[in-house]
């Protein structure tokens, strides 16, 4: 390996708002390489990614493309120096064929026309190279999620990406499909083109990529050649960070099942996403789903609270068969949740705090009434005296009830949230990344309420990616990769680096993977 | 009553050709992400345009390029408010289509002083293709017709075909069905979205025209009586495929033809006036129950996806 | 704790450090307070349309001034008052109909469909039962009420369960029921022998009561201003009316909520329609006491109603106010005809105008952020 590396990033450093996502991060690409970027969620790869694609700005450092410094206004400059992204989510035009999609944006043409068989000779041409076998003709929205990523493949590879960035590239894919997409991609380097793998699953590392790059709060915690990454280096620099003290004191008096998931499937949009999952969360107790975001637990939260359909499998709250109940049934008969998606779900942000705060309780008093003359009435006053009760309570920093909830820092929006579904007392509290977003001194009261839940005797299913907040909190801890429960661990069982492995797809068996031939 | 008279074929492109223009003004917008429904207020501003450019320039062609470039500017409002200050097309469309209605009788009063009905001795329309009386077939559907009649089929053809064949087309297309990804790769969205609302305009404005200077030769206030929604009903009819657009248009002229004759007998007219509307619906209905019934029947490919294997690879 | 923050997504709402208020920040918030107050949009397009449209009448060659005061005079004229409340309840009404479903974020472009529907069920009562009033006119109010809010229902579960949007269900359906009123007339239940299609005049049991000694306005102003206060109350005191608006703000936090949409969604567009056309039944039952084909229409009482509504973002607060302003611009441009020589269509086009100018109040935002709203 000589010369001048494909790609470099020299110090990037990139914040947001008071986030650092990148802290002095460099990366280099060698020509012909296959890179992969590890890290877990929040460590730091998508916003580098972002960078790299021109996306986001840097806030500092430097890009140099073939050794020349280089800064890109838009994805158009990336692409024009050779770069191509996969993103997770296709970008695909469902409705025209595999060679429109391609070629569109950069389209042969001849006397003025779109050159239809110039178009589909490219495709094949692609195909033959790369032994990827897709028809030029066929029309995108029929063809199966893997060859949709073929497809997407061949968009860069037809701009001639010289650098080609698969971001999470696995994750949609059967397992014969990750076995012919790591085949093209080790085509395509051998071919001389540089591709980035952004990735947290260890054995894609360790069976596809020449070099690693390891990030871990915006920064790199590790850069190995092939030969010398082992899983437990992986995972040791990906989650070895300072284990925080334990607020979890240990359980008090665990009494009867309140929420019992029995071999739960859900599926959505033809893809698998829960298979066969059984979960079961006694009164106080907290039990913890791990898992890299994209898992399968929030479908599974979905399916619990009764958004989403499941396919298969019972759900029981409080020995009561819920599978068939409403959101409104589910929620009245005991049920609260803390949702993933603040503003998308969990928050109306035109709304005022007073009114966030009561949806879900505008049915009861002392906001509504459930039965008598003022059932289906709203008392404003009560609303209003409640909304700043709940204010002062969980400590939201606002000039008044009556602002609405976008105007509120991340932080208070999302304490907000944690009161009005706190409030309802419910006998199971799920709480999907309820510190996302927060600030330090958030987190720790965040934290405190759901202790106290706990205490009084709620059942809390706590969905977080992020370990330490696991083992601050949690009894038990399952963790969740590809749809399925992959390993569980007791309170006396549960480390980072084991969760870390586990969340990472490596088998739940080993103490800690040694040997990069075990997985 | 003969349906099959060339007569009333005649009747049924004569009733048709507004539509297809405004329909295609329609469904172009619908395939760059625009909701467009100023089309009545585009066209009812076209007609006007024609008869006053017709009156003052004295040439019916002039009023036809009056009425294709005033109300190209007429939508400018639609097409920069909704494609680059993301407002909302629908409101825009609702306050343009009061506004078309109010400034034609207005203008008719400031500058003709007349109000109701404009046709003034002179007008002159547009002229019939009388050349093609004598010859079979065409003469009978096309000699009392104005070259906007066939020309509105050309244009179905040459659009069509531009979308299916050129790069500006192809990125068109792409531009409706994901945003997003056509400006991944470099095309400007809001642009095509703008530029194609104008072009609709233009398109409405040859609608107007051939309303006023080519069926009759007069212009009366509110003459679109709702063709502008007919239009609209059968963009959502061929659901994306411009090219149906003459199938649905002949249709929903021929119910338009064949309730004038109905009611030139004393029978229900209104039978054919709901057609449009009617039949819009119950496809659009059947089609979601059909594709609702087609997505059922197969079993989602529910057998458990295996954890990841062993790679099998390298090392 | 860090999150991935994702450019424009959910996650870049980073903790924000309190920051001590100087007495100018202090002073600007004020300021965005006062800016947000949801009377300043409507006020905005309000006196922004006045002027283009004074611009308009310069334009033509007319005095501005005296077309504007004509307006007032001629609406608001003492002797004219009485007809002006008469024809306020009717775009109050039909405002009302368009305001429900607009606090959930949903257009109703049906309303003429249902308005013509509510008043040949009011007809068919009317002219059918022999009844004394007491019992005929609330029957027909309240058969208008069904049949239009039966039919304007329809668009709930089209939209729900084969996902045709409520403003392509209900402009589609309003011409059919239009198309069946008007067959029905002309062929069913017409008078016979007359040239016009219409029914045949209600007995005097059937008119709407008067109002002492009003001509024009009649109990059917008091029904829509009951009406009205009923839609205040339920929107902003009932948990329906909360969840309703919570749809019209976040339908995803809504359903996440325990919100039912569907049934809300028909429920609200049941009212609507039903509004609608006890809108209808008002005007059969007030002179000339027949239902002519076509008349209920003419006057553009939805398409006003609606400008309305969305004038008034719906707020039920509100509607009254800009219902009353287009009643105005409406009634007054007769008399501004007469009295000024300004045609009265400049009416029309003043309610365009003041609708563009609200649908393009987005520029202030686009140019605050400097790029274009879509992507």
């Amino acid at each position: 390996m000589t010369t001048v590396p494909a790609v470099a990033l020299v110090g990037i450093s990139k914040r947001f708002g008071a986030i650092v996502a990148n802290d002095g991060v460099d990366l280099v690409l060698s020509r012909g390489t296959v890179h992969a970027v590890m890290g877990e969620n929040g460590a730091g790869k998508s916003t580098l990614m972002s960078i790299l694609f021109g996306l986001v700005s840097p806030d500092s450092g430097n890009i140099f493309v073939d050794g020349k410094p280089t800064t890109f206004s838009g994805p158009l400059d990336a692409i024009s120096s050779g770069l191509g992204m996969v993103h997770q989510h296709f970008r695909l035009f469902e409705s025209m064929t595999v060679a429109e999609n391609v070629v569109y944006g950069a389209e042969p043409r001849r006397n003025g026309l779109v050159n239809r068989k110039a178009a589909h000779d490219r495709v094949r041409e692609l195909s033959a190279r790369y032994g990827l076998d897709v028809d030029p003709g066929a029309v995108v929205g029929t063809l199966s999620v893997g060859t949709q990523q073929r497809v997407e493949i061949f968009k860069a590879l037809h701009r001639d990406a010289r650098i080609l960035i698969l971001d999470e590239p696995t994750a949609v894919l059967t397992p014969g499909e990750v076995t012919s997409l790591f085949a093209v991609i080790r085509r395509a380097a051998d071919a001389g083109t540089t591709v980035v793998l952004v990735t947290h699953k260890i054995n894609e590392v360790l069976s596809v990529s020449d070099e690693v790059t390891v990030l871990r709060d915006g920064r790199v915690t590790g850069r190995f050649q092939r030969a010398d990454a082992t899983s437990a280096k992986l995972v040791h620099a990906m989650t070895g960070r300072e284990v925080t003290p334990v607020a979890n004191s240990g359980s008090g008096s665990v009494g009867a099942a309140v929420l019992r998931v029995n071999n739960l499937t859900v599926v959505d949009h033809h893809t698998v996403r829960v298979t066969d999952v059984s979960v079961d969360v006694r009164a106080g107790e907290i039990v913890g789903i791990a898992g890299v975001s994209g898992n399968g637990q929030h479908e599974l939260v979905e399916a619990i609270l009764g958004t989403r359909r499941a396919l298969s499998g019972t759900i029981e709250l409080l020995g009561r068969d819920i599978g068939a109940a409403s959101v409104r049934d589910r929620r009245a008969l005991g049920l609260a949740v803390i949702p993933e998606d603040r503003r998308g779900e969990g928050s109306a942000v035109q709304l005022s705090t007073a009114e966030n705060l009561t949806l879900g309780h505008h049915r009861t008093a002392p906001v509504g009434a459930s039965r008598g003359l003022r059932r289906g009435w709203i008392s404003l006053r009560a609303e209003r005296a409640r909304a700043r009760d709940l204010i002062a309570e969980y400590d939201v920093r606002t000039s008044g009830e009556q602002l609405p909830v976008g105007s509120l820092s991340g932080g208070n929006a999302q304490k907000v949230v944690i009161a009005r579904e706190l409030s309802h007392n419910a006998p199971l509290l799920i709480a999907e990344q309820p510190t996302q977003g927060v600030d330090v001194g958030a987190i720790e009261a965040i934290h405190g309420r759901l202790l106290d839940y706990r205490a009084t005797g709620g059942a809390i299913l706590l969905v977080s990616h992020e370990i330490t907040e696991l083992l601050a909190l949690a009894d038990r801890i399952l963790v969740m990769y590809a749809g399925r429960i992959f390993a569980e661990f007791s309170r006396s069982e549960a480390t980072t680096a084991r969760i870390g492995a586990a969340m990472a797809g490596a088998q739940a068996e080993t103490d800690i993977p040694t040997e990069a031939s075990r997985l | 009553m003969n349906v099959f008279e060339w007569g009333f074929v005649a009747a049924v492109l004569l009733a048709a050709t507004p539509i297809l223009y405004s329909s295609l003004a329609g469904a172009l917008s619908s395939q760059v992400g625009v909701f467009n429904i100023a089309l009545e207020g585009q066209m009812l501003w076209g007609a006007f345009a024609a008869v006053a450019g017709s009156f003052y320039t004295g040439s019916a062609w002039a009023g036809v390029l009056i009425a294709v470039v005033t109300t190209a500017l007429f939508s400018v409002t639609l097409a920069v408010g909704s494609a680059r200050w993301g407002a909302d097309p629908i409101v825009i469309a609702i306050g343009t289509n009061l506004f078309a209605l109010g400034i034609t009788g207005f203008l008719m009063r400031v500058l003709f002083d007349v109000s109701g009905t404009f046709s003034p001795r002179g007008l002159q329309g547009l002229d019939k293709m009388s050349f093609l009386a004598e010859i079979p077939v065409l003469g009978p559907v096309f000699a009392g017709q104005t070259a906007l009649v066939p020309l509105a089929f050309v244009f179905i053809v040459v659009i069509g075909l531009w979308l299916k064949l050129t790069p500006s087309g192809l990125r068109l297309r792409g531009v409706g069905e994901h945003p997003e990804a056509a400006s991944s790769l470099g095309i400007k969205v809001a642009s095509y979205q703008m530029w194609v609302t104008i072009a609709g305009g233009a398109l409405c404005g040859i609608a107007g025209a051939q309303l006023s200077l080519g069926n009759v030769t007069v212009f009366t206030e509110n003459m679109t009586a709702g063709r502008g929604w007919i239009a609209v009903a059968a963009v959502m009819l061929v659901m994306g495929r411009p090219l149906w657009l003459p199938v649905a248009c002949l249709g929903f002229g021929a119910a338009e033809a064949l309730g004038f004759r109905l009611q030139g007998i004393g029978a229900p007219q209104q039978l054919t006036d709901a057609a449009p509307y009617a039949i819009t619906i119950a496809v659009l209905v059947g089609m979601r129950m059909w594709v609702t019934a087609r997505n059922r029947r197969p079993s989602l490919s529910a057998q458990p996806v295996p954890l990841p294997s062993q790679p099998e690879s390298t090392s | 704790m860090n999150i991935e923050p994702v450019p424009g997504g959910p996650g870049t709402v980073a903790p924000r450090a309190p920051e001590p208020l100087s007495r100018r920040s202090r002073a600007s918030a004020l300021l965005t307070l006062a800016v947000r107050h949801p009377a300043v949009v409507p006020t905005g397009a309000v006196v922004l349309a006045v002027l283009i449209g004074a611009a308009i009448v310069l334009a033509a060659g007319l005095n501005p001034i005296s077309a504007y005061s004509a307006v007032l005079a001629g609406a608001l004229d003492l002797e004219n008052l009485d007809y002006t409340f008469s024809v306020w309840a009717l775009i109050c009404g039909m405002a009302l109909a368009a305001a429900i479903p607009l606090r959930m974020g949903e257009f109703n472009l049906g309303g003429n469909g249902q308005m013509v529907l509510g008043g040949l069920a009011a007809a068919f009562i009317a002219g059918q039962l022999d009844l004394p009033s007491i019992l005929l006119i609330p029957l027909a109010v309240v058969a208008a009420g069904v049949v239009a809010g039966a039919f304007g229902a329809i668009s709930a579960p089209l939209s729900t369960r084969y996902g045709i949007p409520i403003i392509i269900s209900t402009l589609l359906l309003s011409p059919v029921a239009v198309a069946i009123v008007s067959y029905l007339l002309r062929f069913q239940l017409g008078e016979a022998g007359s040239a016009v299609a219409q029914t045949e005049r209600f007995p005097d049991s059937a008119h709407m009561w008067a109002l002492g000694s009003l001509s024009y306005s009649n109990m059917g102003l008091i029904l829509i201003i009951v009406l009205m206060a009923l839609f205040w109350l339920v929107d902003s005191r009932s948990a329906v009316g909360f969840e309703l608006r919570v749809i019209g703000a976040n339908r995803r936090f809504a359903s996440y909520g325990g919100v039912r949409v569907g049934r809300l969604a028909f429920g609200a567009m049941a009212a609507s329609g039903a509004v609608a056309g006890v809108v209808g039944a008002i005007i059969v039952l007030s002179p000339p006491y027949r239902l002519v084909d076509g008349a209920l229409l003419s006057p553009g009482y939805t398409f006003a109603g609606l400008a309305a509504a969305l004038l008034a973002g719906g707020r039920p607060a509100f509607v009254p106010l800009t219902a009353a302003l287009f009643t105005i611009l409406q009634v007054g441009g007769g008399g501004m005809e007469r009295s000024a020589d300004v045609p009265r269509q400049l009416s029309d086009v003043l309610q365009g105008v003041v609708i563009i100018v609200l649908a393009l109040r987005t520029i202030v935002d686009s140019r605050r952020t400097g790029r274009s709203a879509t992507s």
